[in-house]
């Protein structure tokens, strides 16, 4: 794939730059992301309403060919072309919800989580807690003593949440720069980090997690 | 309490210490050797890591090296590490080494893990991409439970890998299905 | 000893194969939660005893402290190993719905609980809802593409079925070359075999 291999100044250099631009390419950068980041990013909705728009266009063409006539192998390389970009927006949704479905405690407990989300995850995540609430005080909470029935305290004397999965920021990455990244610190060390681009890797999440979020720094 | 759900961390929290009671405590049923209800100061106790360890934090008891960390497993470990049964001493020996450290006073269990982890996990991939299945399982009972988990780990992304290059098919009945008819591979 | 137990329902749960239900096993959970009704009585019974010696709850450190201090971390371990039993289970029955769809089989309905069947059907509710209000079907295109059509065996009488207009019918051992996207969830459900050369 063009975009993988290593950048030469010149013409494929801009080769390049257009093509990493196109929403598809776009796209398939925030999949790569949430798929990598052990907590839930910022939806783009901007991107997402492209996509949708450009999926219904070229589903529109694909019926348009093949009504008329056009060779087969035309029609049949633009529908390939329709398939991975609706994979690649259905898994992109897909994960999202699973870290939903997931993390669902953290996140309605917290409102800078919440705020990442799109209107309708929102809704969804608001069902997904009240589900699981149900479910847990149904089975076993109200089948204890009283002041064990906290869903967030472990008992009436737990000073915070104590019951509450959080994801695990800790965790290594694989990731890549966009560009140069003069010396910069590790968020919580001392150590300072010189990135090129298109060097790979290998950091705690947390330690970059403020980059990847404003797009500078892409997991793999 | 992130790791409240995690039934690994609540698993290792079960691994048995044995402690020794600074202060008396009545009403309970923990001290097997005890003819009435009461724990009295000195009695030697084997209880639960969850249940030491917070009565160790209010001073009720002090903790001892557990068996998996004394000082003739070190040796063990030291002399071999690869070929040493980890699994039937604590199924997970490096989760737990982790919490019992900071609270027993022994300053080697630290480099201890870490030099045992370095040469077991090498041997874990070297078998997990070469063996074949009957030789490995022999290997297999040896490792601890995190072991285990890189170990397939690293051989379920050999067999993608191989199923990648090899093509075949690539929709599978979901396997929570069980598996009524035989195979047709 | 105390917790064990419960314990031994978690140790039940995750010596499963992974992704796997084990049945729901409320006998031992009902074992459970009596012990923790029994710990409570006996705390309370040690705190009472504290109180009639005229002592301050709060601050008092005698053997009647420490035996209810033991109590109460009982109860707290029985209570997380409770809570990550569902919560873990609950965790596998909304894999299912990807795995196998809304209806659940027979087979798996089994082995779950009058409260994880309620479950399931209003989280399959919610993630319906969901993608209805998205107007997008999340539920196939599970593996990356590389043909739109594939060509598939069936395995099971499916019958007749409307897919684009066309009605098809899927007879046992029939051959079909299908769109992806509509055999997919045939073969997740072991309806369909996909065929390679």
């Amino acid at each position: 794939m063009t975009s993988e291999s290593a950048s030469t100044p010149g013409i494929d250099g801009d080769y390049e730059a257009l093509i990493s631009t196109t929403d598809v390419e776009l796209l398939k950068r925030a999949w790569r992301n949430e798929k990598a980041a052990p907590e839930i990013l910022h939806f783009e909705s901007a991107l997402i309403q492209r996509i949708r728009g450009q999926i219904q266009l070229m589903e529109e063409t694909v019926e348009e060919f093949s009504g008329s006539g056009i060779d087969p192998l035309s029609v049949s390389l633009y529908q390939m072309d329709l398939d991975r970009t609706q994979y690649l927006l259905r898994s992109y949704l897909r994960i999202r919800l699973q870290k939903i479905e997931k993390y669902t405690f953290h996140i309605s407990n917290n409102s800078e989580v919440q705020s990442r989300l799109s209107g309708q995850e929102k809704g969804f995540a608001r069902r997904c807690n009240e589900d699981l609430e149900r479910h847990l005080e149904e089975s076993v909470l109200s089948k204890l003593p009283d002041n064990y029935r906290d869903i967030l305290k472990q008992s009436l004397i737990s000073e915070e949440n104590d019951m509450v999965p959080e994801p695990h920021l800790d965790t290594f990455v694989v990731c890549k720069s966009r560009r140069f990244l003069g010396p910069f610190q590790l968020d919580g060390s001392d150590e300072l980090l010189e990135m090129k681009p298109d060097d790979l890797c290998i950091i705690h999440y947390k330690s970059i997690r403020e980059r990847v979020q404003e797009g500078e720094i892409d997991l793999v | 309490m992130a790791k409240f759900y995690d039934m690994d961390d609540i698993i290792t929290d079960e691994e048995v210490v044995s402690v020794v009671f600074e202060k008396a405590a009545c009403g309970v049923g923990i001290d097997p050797s005890s003819e009435t209800d009461s724990v009295e100061v000195g009695s030697k106790v084997e209880l639960p890591f969850w249940l030491a360890h917070e009565l160790q934090l209010r001073q009720a008891v002090s903790m001892n090296v557990p068996t998996c960390f004394n000082q003739k497993t070190r040796l063990e470990i030291q002399a071999d590490s690869a070929c040493v049964d980890l699994r039937s001493r604590c199924p997970f020996f490096y989760e737990f080494g982790c919490k019992i450290a900071p609270l027993v006073g022994v300053r080697t269990i630290g480099p201890l893990l870490l030099s045992a982890f370095k040469s077991r996990y090498k041997e874990v991939l070297t078998k997990a991409h070469t063996a074949a299945f009957p030789a490995a399982s022999k290997h297999l009972t040896i490792l601890t439970k995190e072991e285990t988990n890189l170990y397939e780990a690293a051989q379920s992304s050999m067999t993608a890998f191989k199923r990648w290059r090899m093509g075949g098919p690539r929709f599978q009945r979901a396997s929570v299905l069980g598996r009524k008819r035989k195979s047709t591979d | 000893m105390y917790g064990r137990k419960a314990f031994q329902l978690v140790k039940e749960l995750a010596s499963g194969e992974k992704g796997q239900l084990t049945p729901y096993n409320s006998d031992l959970f009902d074992q459970v939660t009596a012990e923790c009704s029994q710990h409570h009585l006996e705390l309370q019974s040690l705190i009472r005893k504290i109180q009639e010696e005229g002592l301050d709850v709060q601050t008092t450190r005698n053997s009647e402290h420490y035996g209810s201090l033991i109590h109460h971390l009982s109860l707290v371990r029985n209570k997380r190993c409770l809570m990550a039993y569902v919560y873990n289970r609950a965790e596998i029955i909304r894999s299912l719905i990807w795995k196998v769809g809304p209806v659940l089989p027979q087979e798996i309905q089994e082995r779950l609980s009058h409260t994880e069947e309620e479950y399931f059907k209003r989280h399959s509710a919610a993630l319906q809802s969901y993608m209805s209000r998205l107007d997008l079907d999340l539920t196939v295109d599970m593996v990356p593409p590389k043909d739109p059509y594939i060509q598939v065996r069936v395995l099971d009488d499916i019958g007749v079925v409307l897919s684009d207009d066309k009605t098809t019918n899927f007879a046992r051992h029939s051959m079909h070359f299908l769109k992806r996207t509509d055999a997919e969830q045939f073969i997740s459900r072991g309806l369909m075999e996909e065929l390679t050369d």
